[in-house]
């Protein structure tokens, strides 16, 4: 009896260990401690041992029911934890259902990061109106009365407003700088603060070439600043920008409304300033212009110029966005175009 | 502007191992842009001088003949050539294997190789002089005409580049970065500013000294406008050819050569920045008088054009009226002809923006005008002056000068400017010592006095037009020179005076980015013009819509006064490409009224306002849904951006609106905006094609940011609520909003009904004509115990009796 035991012991451990799910595990479970259950007969059998015999029999078998039984709640809970909701063919490698897709522009992404930069050092925002005047937007600027700016060719004027004292003739806004001086006007110094927006040139356009484009500016004045602290304001910008430090330079140029007046340049990001056909193999990217605000601007807007100074810079946005992502022609801005802007979520 | 290294160097003594790179460097930091530098001989690369031993016809073709040319190698090369021009003996340009040339001057360049032309081996080819970019230099007179050299005395086989003085760099300048340099427009200039950078030894030109006595004499009228004339009669001289240096290096620096007249006044313009004219004396009746044209006064150009001029004009003239249009362009009259025998030079000055204004006014900007308003300085007639008389004197060795009068009648000012070094210190942010300061602005022709703290600067005459006015100029100049390279970054300091905190732009970028990640819509920007079509269509009407004088296109006028025509076109585009998708913009919107600016009393500024617009399309017809959902936007919008609410009633339909399904939005009693349907009509005139579209519109100066958030908490309910759902019938014109009343209103239907909602409403089927089914879902609760369902269902029972009593509904009954 004690082989028996022991054999129908090591069948049922091999078909418990088999056994793929919980119904076949109850199977198995019938099939042994079930009332008709092999073990549960042998049981019957134990009264026709000799009695000697009988205990130790009767406490192995019911040793086997016990141990049977265990081992197949713990198969049962082995079962649980390996099933799922779902056939074993479901396939994980179909696609996810996306949210619903929206996005900014890219030329506001761009902007909101630049304003998260400034901001962080301190920096307002200042907004403005897209209709200005001569008188600030150009006059203010030291723009000489006979300057090709303001030919109708390079502006936008308005019509019925477009003759007349500077006051009186108005236009879209050709840049920014003059509404820096309505800024200057209305607050007291020191200034840090910076201003987007969209400008408006009467161009024929092409590629690099827009009517309507997106100039940021940043403006600092304060006693004692000199134009080697803008090299720092040109760093913040172009690190946050491009995620890394660039090599920056600052070469002569000439703009009516700073003195001295800058070109800057970054490192080409594409060929690391080695020379590509993307700067025309000089290592360089022009990428905005800056300067010390020149002093009948600060006079404009009412300030001494012996006593203040500044540092500014006029950021193309458009041409920062192009860079960052390779855009190559800026006319996509503008076109409303999803195809184009859906890319840059 | 194009320029010669060979020229430049007539000027200064560039030591011959500069590295060019680094000087077009030093340039572009320090003075202009230059753009590219090109060594010329590589455009003439593989191309040798051939002399022709035999021309053959060609056995397959009659155009064709075949050459044997000797190019200096052992064996003469056979070449197919098609010129109509080919002699034995002649010299001419073989573009050998490798060479790159235009194919009858045009296209893109291509590589010449080893070939067959028409069965016959031809080795490079024999060139015209357009093939090889040549062609401004050797016109051609006729089709299929080859460059002939013959008048280079040079053996077979020499590098083409060599023979025709090729070997030279041509530096380009971005003129755009020299606008306010009127000294640099020449080479002399560009020559001095190079010997300032690198205190290199200048080559001065001696002043012309005239000797002859004559009643020759020129009159200056207006002073203001002419400050110098100088004008030189000469005989002796004739139409021909100049020496190939001169057309070779006018040719260099993008014109091209003319005859030797002509061409001595056009070298010294490329040398001096100092445009001169050659008048034929024959033709100048009586003397020269330079004055304001009359009103309606003619003058034939050269060009043949006849310019009715006014007095604002400046005019070279004769006792018969105007020969030429002062610093712009010579008449017709007293040209220089085939015939010319006698000439009269001018060396002038005129004033800048003068000079821009006529040539704007007659659309005609030449050479010489763009030269001249850039503010060109009276003392740079002697240079060029002295420059013009060389050659003169070296081309016509007969010449006679039979007159010469310079009236100088309003003397250049050289600026004079008082500099603090403690100031300059200070704005370079480096102390440089007074030496170096010294030094460095005298290498550019100031004259320097350093008096204790003060330094008295005097500009040389050439940076005196204007250029160098104050001391902001003086210390660019220091620094510039110094080099911008060799100043280190500084931080800047500044007081901290507490945290910015701008609501109002924080608002807008909150709205911005609600709409783009919680809603799913895609921000656009369309330009501020709006075409017709739009106008038209969406507007319908353009009272207070402000025009630009000269649009883009003519049906871009009108600028925009609403956000939405420009929305409308945008969905017009992308209607082609996607069936359901929701865009909005945040711009600027201009009207025709309320002119003040809040800057300064004395500008008119209109009104301009911030919009934000927004268009949903579908293509899915159910237009309840996609009202919904716009509405849902607006609804959601003020929680999410913090901002105070707004309510939405019907006041007055937007014209472009569906006559049902449009709403205005107020925040209080104040009209800020409007949603609604593009109607049908609307939608077709701007050929929307099959998108439904809503669309809303709201004025965002009037959206009030909230100071902070400011939704309160409310507890967590201590006893569970139950959704209950009820389905009635009401008449189908009865409103939800109504409904709403009646069930939360002041006298609530039920204490117990925390909330109500609206589920759904159905029409159709099992419907009576006429009535609509609404569920409504009501939230049950009380604050005081858990409730039966005895006690729930009670309180529904309650809204729903009435709603029956109120509003008329029934309940459905099946």
């Amino acid at each position: 009896m004690k082989d028996k035991i022991e054999s129908i012991l090591s069948e049922a451990k091999t078909r418990i260990a088999a056994a793929a799910s919980e119904s076949e595990l109850q199977n198995v479970k019938s099939a042994y401690v079930g009332k008709q259950g092999s073990l549960s007969l042998l049981m019957k059998e134990i009264p026709k041992l000799e009695v000697a015999l009988r205990p130790e029999m009767g406490k192995l078998l019911n040793e086997a029911k016990n141990q049977v039984t265990e081992i197949i709640e713990e198969k049962r809970l082995e079962l649980k934890l390996k099933a799922s909701e779902v056939s074993p063919d479901f396939d994980c490698s179909v696609p996810g259902i996306l949210p619903e897709g929206g996005g900014l522009h890219p030329i506001t992404q761009m902007c909101y990061d630049l304003n998260d930069a400034f901001r962080s050092m301190g920096f307002e925002i200042f907004q403005e109106d897209d209709i200005t005047s001569e008188l600030y937007a150009f006059d203010k600027l030291n723009f000489p009365p006979n300057h090709p700016a303001r030919e109708s060719m390079d502006t936008y004027w308005l019509e019925g407003h477009d003759s007349g004292s500077t006051n009186e003739k108005l236009c879209l806004r050709p840049h920014l700088t003059g509404g820096s001086v309505r800024y200057m006007q209305t607050h007291k110094p020191p200034y840090r603060f910076v201003y987007p927006g969209r400008v408006y040139r009467n161009e024929t356009t092409d590629a690099h070439h827009e009517r309507a484009f997106f100039q940021y500016e940043a403006l600092i004045v304060d006693k004692d600043i000199t134009f080697t602290s803008g090299k720092v304001m040109i760093n913040s910008i172009l690190s946050k920008v491009f995620g890394t430090d660039v090599p920056v330079r600052m070469r002569s140029g000439f703009f009516p409304f700073v003195e001295p007046g800058f070109e800057i340049d970054m490192q080409c990001q594409v060929c690391g300033g080695k020379g590509c056909s993307v700067c025309k193999h000089v290592g360089w990217i022009e990428v905005m212009p800056g300067g010390s605000p020149h002093p009948n601007v600060l006079r404009a807007a009412g300030l001494d110029p012996d006593e203040y100074t500044g540092f500014y810079v006029n950021i193309g946005l458009d041409r920062l966005v192009m860079m960052r992502y390779g855009v190559d022609d800026v006319r996509l801005f503008h076109s409303a175009d999803l195809r184009f802007l859906k890319q840059f979520r | 502007m194009k320029l010669s290294l060979s020229w430049i160097k007539d000027y200064v003594k560039i030591p011959e191992d500069m590295d060019l790179k680094k000087l077009a460097y030093d340039l572009t930091m320090s003075t202009v842009e230059v753009e590219d530098v090109e060594y010329l001989a590589k455009r003439f690369e593989k191309m040798v001088v051939g002399v022709i031993e035999k021309v053959e016809p060609h056995p397959n073709a009659d155009k064709l003949r075949v050459c044997t040319v000797d190019i200096g190698e052992d064996e003469c090369k056979q070449i197919v050539c098609g010129g109509i021009n080919l002699q034995e003996g002649m010299r001419v340009a073989v573009s050998c294997p490798g060479a790159m040339v235009r194919w009858h001057g045009e296209g893109e360049p291509v590589m010449i190789k080893n070939s067959k032309l028409r069965g016959v081996e031809s080795y490079g080819m024999i060139c015209a002089s357009d093939e090889i970019g040549l062609g401004d230099l050797f016109p051609a007179e006729q089709e299929a005409e080859i460059l002939d050299l013959s008048a280079f005395d040079v053996p077979a086989g020499t590098p083409l580049a060599d023979a025709l003085d090729m070997n030279d760099v041509l530096l380009e300048i971005d003129n755009k970065s020299m606008t306010n340099r009127p000294d640099l427009w020449g080479h002399y200039g560009i020559a001095r500013e190079i010997a300032a950078l690198y205190d290199l030894p200048l080559v001065e030109i001696k002043p012309y000294q005239a000797d002859v006595k004559s009643d020759f004499k020129v009159e200056i009228a207006d002073p203001e406008r002419c400050p110098r004339y100088i004008g030189v009669e000469m005989s002796g001289v004739e139409v021909k050819s100049s020496p190939y240096q001169m057309q070779n290096r006018i040719w260099k620096a993008g014109m091209r050569p003319i005859n030797a007249l002509v061409d001595i006044t056009n070298y010294v313009m490329l040398a001096t920045g100092n445009p001169t004219h050659a008048f034929d004396a024959d033709n100048i009746t009586d003397h020269i008088v330079v004055r304001r044209a009359a009103e309606g006064e003619k003058l034939v150009l050269l060009n043949e054009h006849e310019l009715t001029l006014c007095p604002d004009d400046l005019v070279i003239t004769d006792s018969e009226g105007p020969v030429a249009l002062a610093g712009v362009m010579g008449g017709a009259k007293d040209s220089i002809l085939p015939k010319t025998k006698r000439v009269i030079l001018e060396v002038a000055n005129f004033e800048s923006t003068g000079v821009r204004r006529t040539a704007l006014r007659y659309d005609n900007r030449t050479e010489a005008s763009s030269r001249y308003e850039k503010a060109v300085d009276p003392e740079r007639c002697d240079q060029a002056l002295a420059l013009s008389m060389q050659y003169f004197q070296e081309l016509y060795p007969e010449l006679t000068v039979t007159g010469f009068c310079d009236q100088y009648v309003n003397k250049l000012e050289r600026a004079q400017i008082d500099v603090s070094l403690t100031w300059l210190a200070k704005r370079l942010g480096k102390s440089l010592s007074n030496e170096v300061i010294q030094k460095k602005l005298e290498l550019l022709g100031f004259t320097v006095q350093i008096d204790g703290d003060n330094m008295h600067v005097i500009a040389p005459t050439w940076r005196s037009t204007g250029d160098i006015s104050i001391k902001d100029d003086v210390m660019e100049e220091v620094a510039r020179l110094y080099g911008y390279d060799n100043f280190e970054a500084t931080a800047f300091t500044t007081s901290f005076t507490g945290a910015i905190n701008q609501k109002d732009q924080d608002l807008i970028r909150h709205i911005k980015e609600y709409l783009a990640i919680r809603c799913g819509m895609q921000e656009v920007y369309t330009y501020p013009w709006m075409n017709d079509v739009f106008v038209n269509a969406v507007l319908q009407s353009t009272e207070g819509v402000l025009r630009l004088s000269t649009p883009p296109a003519p049906d871009l006028s009108y600028i925009r006064s609403s956000l939405l025509p420009n929305l409308c076109e945008a969905v017009v585009k992308n209607e082609r490409y996607f069936h359901d998708f929701s865009i909005f913009e945040e711009a600027e919107v201009f009207f025709d009224r309320n002119y003040t600016s809040p800057y300064d009393e004395t500008e008119s500024l209109p009104e301009q306002k911030r919009h934000i617009g927004a268009a949903f399309a579908s293509s899915v017809k159910d237009v309840t849904r996609l009202f919904r959902e716009a509405k849902g936007v607006l609804e959601s919008m003020p929680r999410y951006t913090h901002m105070e609410g707004f309510t939405f009633r019907k006041e007055e339909k937007p014209v472009w609106a569906d006559s049902i399904v449009w709403l205005n939005i107020f925040r209080g009693e104040e009209k800020i905006g409007d949603m609604g349907l593009l109607a049908k009509k609307v939608s077709m005139d701007c050929g929307i094609k099959n998108l439904s579209v809503m669309l809303f519109e709201l004025d965002a100066t009037k959206l009030v940011p909230l100071k902070s958030r400011t939704n309160k908490f409310t507890h967590l309910a201590e006893y569970p609520e139950t959704d209950y759902d009820i389905s009635m019938l009401f008449d189908s014109n009865t409103a939800w909003a109504d409904m709403y009343e009646v069930i939360m209103g002041a006298k609530k239907a039920s204490a117990l009904v925390k909330e109500a909602s609206f589920v759904d409403e159905y029409r159709g089927k099992q419907i009576p004509d006429g009535k609509k089914s609404v569920t409504i879902r009501l939230t049950i609760g009380s604050a005081e115990k858990t409730l039966t369902s005895e006690e729930i269902e009670s309180a529904a029972n309650q809204v729903m009796k009435k709603l029956g009593k109120k509003l008329g509904a029934e309940l459905r009954t099946q």
